[in-house]
């Protein structure tokens, strides 16, 4: 798109049907295809997240209320919540790659506060850190973020928590869903305009 | 003597025992709890326990109401009760009424002393403590910094105190010292009312040996479940299991070396009452255990009012009032959320 555009601007005006014909020369066969496809698949991909999140948020929510109704409101409520000062557990990362002007997102789960200051390019290909139920740092963050609540909390309560966990997951998904139907939608929008000139 | 309560018992414990009937025939019925389950929001109901004991507790909230407010004002229908019990009774009733608040005594200190150590308001705090626990001086527990100051600045002169010998230190407090404080105080609160109850003797003994028996057998397996997988160590989690109980002391030897539900299960069914309980469950499963515990519990306590002249029925009564409430949060928590397939999952019915 860049280099194109660059095109566009050198050349003078009386040889923008040279710039038009050198443009097509340049696209590949089907672009245009390629890239509503690209569209449809970013936005079924986003409905799909969408119901899945609503389901998945639906079972937290009631595995919250298990929870609470199993250790009473006097334990499980917000007035529990931490106040002090500390580094977050999970990180959002948003990159903004130039070549195709697409956000992305990537979630960075159960980081303990060593791990905070390190770089983070080996982690930014995907668009989430699945966590590994084995790990025994991502066990002990989780076990920190729920100790607010006390040690000896009932397993519905960090059913709970993985539930939310799924759930934010899933809006980082649909976020990178999004933003990759948009890029897809603004670039066929320019194909268009472009065509029409 | 044994079994000759009927010759006096009523001199100073009648007329509240029959206060006491009088509010078990108020639980909600089965009819009640069907009518409740298929509420599609909070202000029906409302409407609907606006016919119900809790009616004027509840019919001057605003709408939208909220599962909490539900959950506030139906508790306040219990203290109303409990204090009206409490300044009609004469020794030894008033002391063992006094014995029942002393649990949520403990969670209200706990609460505090948590929210103080993540720099949460006392005032908000305070707003979330059960009012059947409180006392005077609790605001005062924010300013102590470890338990030995906790004793000293505030819980000596509470009925809490003599809870304290084991777990005085001077550690500064922290999450899993807290953990440890507050199942240290429940056990030495259990086993403490456990004596009282013995001292009485009588019906009041054998019925309430039976439902704390229940109690600490149940503790000790919430306890081994929800330490599975955390830092407590073998040894501490057996010095949080009472002294006294059906498990106590083989079935607790086992149950501090299990790592897992289907451990705990293998030592719970060598004992007849509690295979009834984990029949229910399917293996590695533990979702259910808490109804099936809830149930059993309701049984036990519904029984306590087949015999008169005993003091088992003031605690019966509080309990199942309690359990009562929690049904309501639950049905409260899926109308709100409507999920109303889910309303069965929790309710245990009273009646």
């Amino acid at each position: 798109m860049e280099e194109r555009h660059l095109t566009v601007d050198q050349e003078p005006p009386q040889e923008a049907a040279e710039v038009v014909n050198r443009r097509e020369v340049r696209l590949e066969p089907g672009a245009e295809e390629k890239l509503v496809l690209q569209f449809m698949d970013s936005l079924n991909s986003y409905l799909s997240f969408s119901h899945s999140l609503s389901s998945t948020l639906g079972q937290a929510w009631m595995e919250l209320a298990s929870a609470r109704h199993s250790m009473g409101t006097a334990r499980l409520n917000t007035s529990l919540l931490d106040l002090k000062f500390h580094p977050a557990s999970t990180t959002l990362k948003i990159t903004e790659c130039d070549d195709d002007a697409k956000a992305r997102f990537v979630l960075r789960k159960w980081v303990s506060p060593e791990e905070v200051g390190e770089d983070e390019d080996s982690n930014s290909t995907k668009s989430s850190v699945p966590a590994d139920d084995d790990d025994e740092a991502v066990r002990r963050e989780r076990a920190k973020s729920l100790s607010v609540f006390g040690i000896l909390i009932p397993p519905k309560l960090r059913a709970a928590q993985q539930s939310f966990e799924r759930a934010l997951e899933t809006l980082v998904e649909m976020a990178n869903m999004q933003s990759s139907f948009l890029n897809s939608f603004h670039q066929l929008h320019q194909e268009v305009e472009d065509n029409k000139e | 003597m044994y079994g000759f309560e009927a010759m006096t018992f009523n001199i100073h414990g009648g007329y509240l025992e029959a206060i006491v009937r009088g509010h078990r025939a108020g639980l909600l019925t089965t009819a009640d709890y069907n009518n409740l389950c298929q509420c599609e929001s909070l202000d029906d109901i409302k409407m609907h326990l606006s016919a119900t004991e809790y009616g004027p507790y509840l019919q001057n909230e605003p709408s939208p109401l909220h599962t909490t407010t539900i959950v506030e004002k139906c508790t306040l229908k219990l203290v109303d009760d409990y204090k009206h019990m409490l300044c009609q009774a004469t020794e030894p009733l008033s002391t063992f009424l006094e014995y029942i608040t002393y649990g949520h005594m403990i969670d209200n200190v706990v609460l505090i002393v948590t929210g103080t150590l993540h720099e949460r308001d006392v005032q908000e705090l305070l707003e979330k403590c059960h009012p059947l626990g409180m006392f005077d001086s609790i605001a005062t527990l924010a300013v102590a910094q470890n338990m030995r100051e906790l004793y000293r600045l505030v819980l000596v002169d509470t009925p809490l105190a003599p809870y304290f010998s084991e777990c005085i230190t001077s550690e500064d407090l922290d999450d899993m010292n807290i953990e440890i404080m507050r199942n240290t105080l429940y056990k030495a609160y259990l086993e403490d009312f456990y004596k009282f109850c013995q001292k009485l003797g009588g019906t009041t003994a054998e019925i309430m040996s039976d439902l704390l028996a229940f109690e600490a057998d149940r503790r000790a397996v919430n306890i081994t479940i929800n330490s599975i997988g955390t830092e407590l160590t073998r040894d501490d989690r057996r010095k949080l299991y009472s002294n006294f109980g059906l498990l106590y002391p083989y079935g607790h030897e086992e149950l501090a070396v299990c790592e897992d539900i289907d451990q705990v299960r293998a030592v719970m069914e060598k004992y007849p009452p509690y295979q009834s309980i984990f029949a229910k469950l399917s293996y590695g499963e533990s979702q259910m255990l808490d109804k099936a515990f809830y149930e059993e519990e309701v049984k036990r306590l519904c029984l306590a009012f087949e015999q008169q002249f005993h003091y088992a029925v003031f605690f019966a009564y509080m309990r199942l009032r309690e359990q009562e409430i929690r049904n309501l949060m639950w049905i409260s928590e899926c109308v709100a959320q409507n999920q109303k397939s889910r309303v069965h999952d929790s309710v245990v019915f009273i009646f």
